[in-house]
């Protein structure tokens, strides 16, 4: 039996968490992480019911409750970087910046000074000896957003969920009667919330318009609001209208441009070598081959790793400056870095 | 999850009485007419309408066209500090729809009692030459107090005849936010002497979303939904037949047995009191002793989480209500119990009782016993960390 403190978000993964700890005979106590979030004036905080909801299913559980206020540094490590990468013109992922800083960092440093000997959360992933495996559901795999993790924090991290599929969870939590069994997954990045990218960016960036350039012949085809609105790859949103849909396939920070075709096979759409930065290795540097992923959820395929370079045996679609790429070896995730 | 549910928190809903229900029901269907249109089942509905109101408005004294209906409180609230323009005086333990419309306008609070009463020359110190409306609720919906509210009318009426007597030409109104109590205490407007009143069909075993403001004759107010010109131009929009035609018969129903309810709950709710108090000696009741509710019993264990008691209690079907939602988060404590004094500990341990026609007295029993368990096990573990 260990003290774990599980990170209860109000989910349905997390709820089910802190259940199996209790059953397997831990002293749990959940813990609500309240991050940054944006308050709109005259309306219901959004994150108040998802609390209400990871605190009543602990209380079902009679474990204790706690909360702990991540608010500022939440706001100066996950969504400053996310302002910042875009106004560079990036495309940023915060979830994983989110995992780095604040859940594997700030909350297991938190709760180990609280008592604690472990945390838990309801990634879909798996660890042993400090090691990040991928998930028993290959759909729900979410080792992608943990690559950042360090090997310290692994060891002292539980994922219960790793060994099941999301419906497996579902009925569980359902057996359990827990209340949160059927509650909707949550989609998109939490501090954004309703509001969409677009105009949560626009509150924190000034963007100036410019031109949508024809790749292929230099001809102006329209107006853009702001170039860091647009990422590679994007087909929808560019009010260029008419024909054939037009893809981004670059931008100009500088200039102030974003750059479109309707050639699918744009060579800029499409790369064999990737260029890594902030490189991270959950235990030690690899060279050589192993598999990658490029976004969540994407499929894992074949390349070779070496001097930060990554070498692709079939050149892969919109691989995105500031997305994050991570590299697995067999069922382990061994690090990733982030798109030059 | 418990099957059988133990409801006590009719302060915040009450169920639709099923004669009020059936009442509803043609209303819905057979006699579905706008009541503005010309033939003669539309005129009947009409017809049955304006009865309806007749009815509303008898059962606190008024006649038909005195009263504007409204979908519920809030927007009658919202109507009535229509009336204001440059200062309002309102009680600092208002419903927020109160306070909400007062933060528009220039507004001072009157702070109430540590038995949450709001005293006359409270409200009197802060009525200016420019105040035009002052806003204190018949009874509190968290603490149950019963305010004194023609003790205040005195107050503004004192102040009318100031004015007159200099000159001045700007009208005072007194307005009363009268959701909370209806069926449980009188509810007169002559009795209680005020310029505006607002009612709320859901707190009293009517369909929600309909309420009413009277309005006295003489008394100036500004619509705020304009359109068609129902309700004498006051609120436009076609008339909620099924929803007055409710009203009007939960109502009456909460007028007949006003009395024998309110004793019947006051005798519930002492005995619940005291079983609690018996059992534990921290236990702090909030709110007037006597001039309260007699369906309201608000408690205080500091040191216990009563948000934490309301989810333990829901597993068992005992439905009860907080004062503060999620402790450890600041600001979302109860502006009541802050006003009336409480500490953080106190706020937080707090439990909203309230009984209603659901309430009987096996049932209550089980529900005592089941939170005098349920506090004591919390105790057990506030202890144990």
């Amino acid at each position: 039996m260990s003290k774990v403190y599980v990170g209860m978000s109000g989910g349905v993964d997390s709820s089910l968490t802190a259940a199996l700890l209790v059953e397997a005979g831990h002293d749990v106590t959940g813990v609500y992480m309240k991050n940054w979030t944006q308050d709109l004036p005259g309306m219901r905080c959004p994150w108040a019911d998802d609390l209400a909801d990871a605190k009543r299913v602990a209380v079902h559980l009679g474990i204790d409750f706690k909360v702990f206020d991540f608010e500022q540094e939440y706001k100066q490590k996950v969504v400053d970087y996310m302002i910042g990468e875009y106004r560079l013109g990036r495309t940023p992922n915060p979830d994983i910046m989110c995992n780095q800083e604040i859940k594997f960092k700030l909350f297991l440093e938190t709760a180990l000074e609280d008592g604690a000997e472990y945390v838990a959360t309801g990634h879909y992933a798996r660890t042993k000896n400090g090691q990040l495996l991928l998930a028993e559901d290959s759909n729900k795999d979410q080792t992608y957003f943990l690559y950042r993790v360090t090997k310290q924090a692994l060891e002292k991290t539980l994922f219960p969920l790793g060994d099941f599929t999301k419906p497996k969870v579902r009925e569980m939590a359902e057996e359990r009667g827990l209340i949160t069994a059927a509650k909707k997954d949550s989609v998109g990045i939490c501090f954004v919330g309703q509001v969409g990218m677009r105009e949560f960016l626009s509150n924190y960036v000034d963007t100036v318009p410019g031109d949508i350039i024809d790749r292929s012949n230099g001809k102006v085809l329209g107006r853009h609001d702001g170039a860091i609105f647009y990422t590679l790859g994007q087909r929808h949103g560019l009010d260029v209208g008419g024909g054939l849909p037009y893809y981004v396939v670059g931008k100009d920070m500088d200039s102030n441009e974003v750059y479109v075709s309707t050639d699918l096979n744009d060579k800029s759409l499409w790369q064999n070598t990737i260029n890594l930065n902030s490189i991270h290795w959950i235990d030690t540097l690899y060279e050589g081959e192993c598999l990658i992923r490029v976004r969540h959820r994407a499929p894992l395929i074949k390349a070779v790793i070496r001097d930060s370079i990554l070498y692709l045996d079939e050149a892969e679609r919109a691989v995105t400056p500031g997305q994050s790429v991570v590299i697995y070896k067999e069922n382990h995730c061994l690090g990733g870095g982030i798109v030059q | 999850m418990s099957d059988r549910i133990y409801y006590l928190d009719h302060a915040a809903a009450t169920p639709v009485d099923a004669q009020v229900l059936a009442a509803m029901q043609p209303y819905y269907s057979d006699n579905f007419f706008n009541p503005s249109s010309p033939y003669a089942p539309a005129v009947a509905v009409r017809r049955d309408y304006e009865m309806a109101k007749s009815k509303l408005a008898s059962t606190i004294g008024a006649k038909a066209d005195e009263i504007v209906i409204t979908a519920g409180a809030t927007e009658s609230i919202n109507l009535a500090f229509s009336s204001a323009v440059s200062h309002v005086v309102v009680s600092a333990i208002e419903h927020d729809g109160v306070l909400a419309a007062a933060r528009r306008i220039n507004y001072d609070k009157a702070k109430p009692t540590h038995k949450g009463i709001i005293e006359p020359a409270t409200v009197a110190s802060l009525i200016t030459p420019e105040t035009d409306l002052v806003s204190v609720q018949l009874a509190n919906n968290e603490i149950g107090t019963i305010q004194p509210i023609r003790d205040i009318v005195s107050v503004v009426e004192a102040e009318r005849a100031r004015r007159k007597e200099a000159g001045e030409t700007r009208p005072i109104y007194m307005h009363c936010d009268g959701s909370q109590g209806f069926g449980q205490i009188d509810v007169n407007i002559a009795r209680l002497g005020v310029d505006m009143l607002t009612l709320n069909s859901g707190k009293m075993y009517g369909p929600k979303q309909v309420g009413l403001l009277w309005v006295k004759p003489g008394v100036k107010i500004v619509p705020v939904i304009i359109g068609g010109g129902q309700e004498r131009g006051l609120r436009s929009g076609t008339e909620n037949v099924a929803g007055v035609i409710g009203f009007a018969a939960a109502a009456e129903k909460a007028y007949t047995h006003r009395k024998s309810e309110s004793e019947r709950l006051q005798n519930l709710r002492d005995r619940m009191q005291q079983d609690l108090i018996k059992n534990f000696d921290d236990l702090i009741v909030s709110g007037h002793p006597k001039k309260r509710l007699p369906g309201s019993l608000h408690i205080s264990l500091p040191g216990i989480d009563g948000e934490r008691l309301v989810f333990s209690l829901e597993t068992e079907g005992v439905l009860v209500a907080t004062g503060s939602a999620c402790a450890a988060n600041k600001g979302t404590r109860s502006h009541v119990l802050t006003a009336i004094g409480m500490t953080d500990a106190e706020a937080d341990g707090s439990l909203r009782i309230t009984l209603g026609r659901l309430s009987d007295d096996e049932s209550l029993k089980t529900a005592t016993s089941i939170i005098i368990q349920h506090i004591q096990r919390e105790k057990e573990r506030v202890g144990r960390a």
